[in-house]
């Protein structure tokens, strides 16, 4: 309790400074205040806009996420495995790893239009990434001896990739899955910004969209800030969420 | 005479090493292994005993000679070929059970097994080794004393023909390990008639060890590694605690000492 109060002094004196100080030097409007952007944030919350804009962000983030999972991690465990698959994959892999999610976003619009599918695309796409990369050096790192006993008790070679290879890959994998779910979150909101900025602000939602609207034709700094807020509060507990979701799965693990 | 199980004939085995260099681990190793034989090599460390094991296993090629099971040449590891690992090479994400039961699961060991059969016998290769009531334990949480006997319950499970043993014991205190030798006797099949017994080779730096499990002691040099001497234990079988207070199991014990006391002082010091 002590230390937790001794935390909160800074915190709270920047807080007070940045209110009183801010109000004395800017026209209002200029810049937000920690009280009208908590203001904001209840009125927000109340109106089930925010939660609304976070649920539908998640919703694609998740969808895209699992979409990229089920591709990447199987081509990963193959890759890892085999030498001859990796060789002639790697090179396709790597020369489009440099090119940023929202950099395919033009394309992504023009086939997908600027509804879900595009950004799940974008998502798909930004997650896809550090999944292949984190389970091909998984699948490298398995300890060969633990292969040589399986096969030394005369298992085959299918049985060894699901009963050896992929729980001893599992610890970067999860890595993986925490970078991906990092990444595929922050290209959600990239994504949403700029369907919103193509859309004119109609249509496709979101909590990126949101921001959007905000900036574009209510202009209310305090919202902005509010939807900053939200999408940081969210990120942590994403990777919080997936952190104990993952040890559960891996009880022996120091994950 | 009994049939000869594992036949070794001028095997030798060359690593390439990331310089380029090679080092020749075994070099023209030439043995009969006999069905129902219990073989012990010891030798000073670096003299490729493992490589021996590794060769066996099918885990490794040799680089020249041929090596046959049952007359059939080894190229690869098979389940008849049960290893046990000088690490263990425990599955960390699978608890004792999980790990004990593996072979008997994924493997040709289980087959024709029912879930409860395979089951109570697992169970009781748990309780053979002293681990009951840690059976849902990963392997982190065990001592190393602890994974040693989950490695020798996995690999006992399983009931191969042939047992690869790379120093099974090293890791247990002295008590367990006296314990341990007696059990593996009589898993071997002491009490039985030589025909139905199991075929094992097991290495050790254990002198005493070596003795009292062995039919035969294969003492192996080292730069290269090679067969130096055949020392054959005409100790009495069924062996137990008088086997090791006899006068022959000393003097045994003592002429193994003489032949590799000078490479084992060198290893030391060097």
């Amino acid at each position: 309790m002590n230390r937790l109060a001794r935390g909160l002094i800074l915190p709270v004196l920047l807080l007070l400074a940045w209110e009183f100080g801010v109000g004395l030097m800017v026209e209002p409007g200029q810049a937000p205040l920690p009280s009208r952007v908590a203001a904001a944030g209840l009125g927000l919350l109340r109106s089930g806009d925010l939660p609304w804009g976070i649920a539908q962000s998640l919703g694609r983030v998740f969808s895209g996420f699992l979409v990229a999972s089920m591709i990447a991690i199987p081509i990963g465990l193959v890759m890892g495995a085999s030498r001859a698959v990796e060789r002639n994959l790697d090179p396709l892999v790597e020369s489009f790893r440099p090119i940023a999610a929202i950099a395919i976003l033009p394309l992504a619009i023009l086939w997908f239009g600027t509804g879900t599918p595009a950004a799940l695309f974008i998502v798909a796409y930004a997650a896809f990434f550090p999944l292949i990369i984190n389970t091909i050096a998984g699948v490298k790192r398995v300890d060969r001896r633990l292969v040589d006993a399986a096969r030394t008790m005369g298992v085959g070679r299918v049985t060894i990739l699901r009963t050896v290879i992929v729980p001893g890959a599992l610890p970067q994998i999860g890595v993986g899955l925490r970078l991906a779910l990092g990444v595929a979150w922050t290209a959600i909101i990239a994504a949403e910004l700029a369907v919103g900025a193509k859309s004119g602000g109609g249509g496709s939602g979101g909590i990126g969209q949101m921001m959007f609207v905000f900036y574009a034709y209510s202009i209310e700094l305090n919202s902005i800030v509010v939807c900053m807020l939200a999408v940081g509060l969210v990120a942590l507990l994403l990777d919080r969420g997936l952190r104990a979701a993952l040890s559960h799965a891996m009880p022996w693990g120091r994950a | 005479m009994s049939a000869v199980k594992l036949r070794l004939e001028n095997v030798g085995k060359s690593f390439t090493l990331a310089d380029k260099t090679t080092t020749v681990a075994v070099q023209d190793f030439t043995l009969d292994i006999r069905a129902g034989e219990f073989l012990v090599i010891v030798g000073p460390s670096g003299c490729g005993k493992t490589t021996i094991l590794n060769l066996l296993a099918g885990l490794e090629i040799a680089s020249t000679g041929r090596m046959t099971i049952d007359d059939r040449i080894i190229a690869g590891p098979g389940a008849e070929r049960g290893v046990m690992f000088q690490d263990y090479a425990l599955f960390p994400w699978r608890n004792v059970r999980g790990n004990v039961e593996f072979g008997l699961r994924f493997g040709p060991a289980g087959a024709g097994l029912s879930v409860a059969d395979r089951e109570e016998r697992v169970r009781a290769t748990i309780e053979l080794v002293g681990l009951t009531g840690a059976e849902n334990k990963y392997p982190h949480q065990l001592s190393g004393g602890m994974r040693q006997r989950v490695a020798l319950a996995r690999l006992i499970a399983n009931e191969p023909g042939v047992l690869l043993m790379d120093e099974p014991l090293a890791a247990l205190d002295a008590q367990t390990r006296l314990i341990l030798q007696d059990e593996l006797l009589r898993i071997w099949g002491q009490d039985r008639d030589a025909p139905s017994r199991r075929t094992v080779v097991f290495i050790t730096h254990a002198i005493d060890e070596a003795v009292f499990l062995a039919d035969r002691v294969a003492v192996m040099t080292t730069n290269p590694g090679r067969l130096k001497q055949l020392i054959e234990i005409d100790l009495p079988r069924p062996r137990g605690d008088a086997t090791r207070a006899a006068p022959r199991f000393h003097a045994l014990t003592q002429q193994i000492w003489a032949l590799i006391r000078a490479e084992a002082f060198r290893a030391t010091i060097t």
